[in-house]
């Protein structure tokens, strides 16, 4: 964990890959990528990133964005 | 204060300094410009302070640390190997006197000291040189402005990597 206290997105090597469901409970709650970055305090293009697998958020970001969906990280973020 | 208004003020500053190095030069005094360019680089930290819509957030931080870290990769190699080479220039300079000139001043080429024979003569009485250790020392100064501009494009570089790496660019299709 860097000094900022978000967890640094590490590439395990095992072929496996973080994916999410961002943009379908964005979709649900009819937010626009914009309005769900204002919400958890990160610009527009860290959502487009995250939405395109190009960024693993941090710990902090994830539990932000779970609570904010009001739903558990892992039913937003899937490991395979 | 803006973003946009906070590159209009690093501009000036930075015309600033052009000049200042300018007049430092014309002047013979190498403190107006070192003062010069840490007060600047005061003023230029103190103002980005006041930057109220500027949003840094963990992925920008993480681009810019990535470059940074880049950059400090490549830059020690550089720096340590034109050390070295500076080192070997440094060990393999003759450390006897020179002998003794009929006047008694010391007869002292040119090209020893890194002066083209074009802009000077010859061979020069040492009381015609104001000072060869700063002189050695202004060439020095040459390469370490040429290694900081290396570092700043590296930087830059590095930047636009990571950034297109990290999705800064990329489409939205909303």
């Amino acid at each position: 964990m860097s000094d900022s206290g978000y967890i640094m997105p590490v590439s395990t090597g095992s072929g496996k890959q973080m994916k999410n469901k961002i943009k379908v409970f964005r979709a649900m709650h009819d937010l626009t990528q914009e309005a769900l970055a204002n919400e958890l305090g990160v610009t527009r293009q860290t959502v487009l990133a995250i939405e395109k697998g190009k960024y693993d958020p941090s710990l902090e970001l994830a539990f932000k964005i779970a609570r904010y969906f009001g739903v558990s990280i892992d039913e937003i973020f899937i490991y395979e | 204060m803006k973003q946009n208004t906070f590159y209009i003020l690093a501009g000036i500053v930075g015309l600033i300094e052009v000049g200042l190095f300018y007049l430092s030069v014309q002047l013979s005094n190498p403190m107006l410009i070192t003062v010069g360019f840490i007060a600047a680089v005061l003023l230029l930290y103190a103002a980005q302070r006041l930057i109220t819509d500027r949003r840094v957030d963990e992925r920008s931080a993480l681009i810019n640390q990535k470059a940074g870290m880049a950059t400090f990769m490549v830059f020690w190699v550089i720096i340590f190997a034109t050390s070295l080479g500076s080192a070997v220039i440094g060990l393999g300079a003759p450390s006897f006197p020179h002998p003794p000139t009929p006047k008694g001043e010391l007869g002292v080429s040119n090209a020893s000291i890194g002066v083209p024979d074009s802009i000077m003569g010859a061979t020069h009485a040492a009381r015609d040189i104001p000072d060869h250790g700063m002189i050695r020392l202004g060439y020095f100064g040459y390469m370490q402005l040429a290694l900081l501009f290396l570092m700043f494009f590296s930087y830059v570089g590095f930047r636009v990597y990571y950034a297109r790496k990290y999705g800064e660019w990329e489409t939205d299709e909303e």
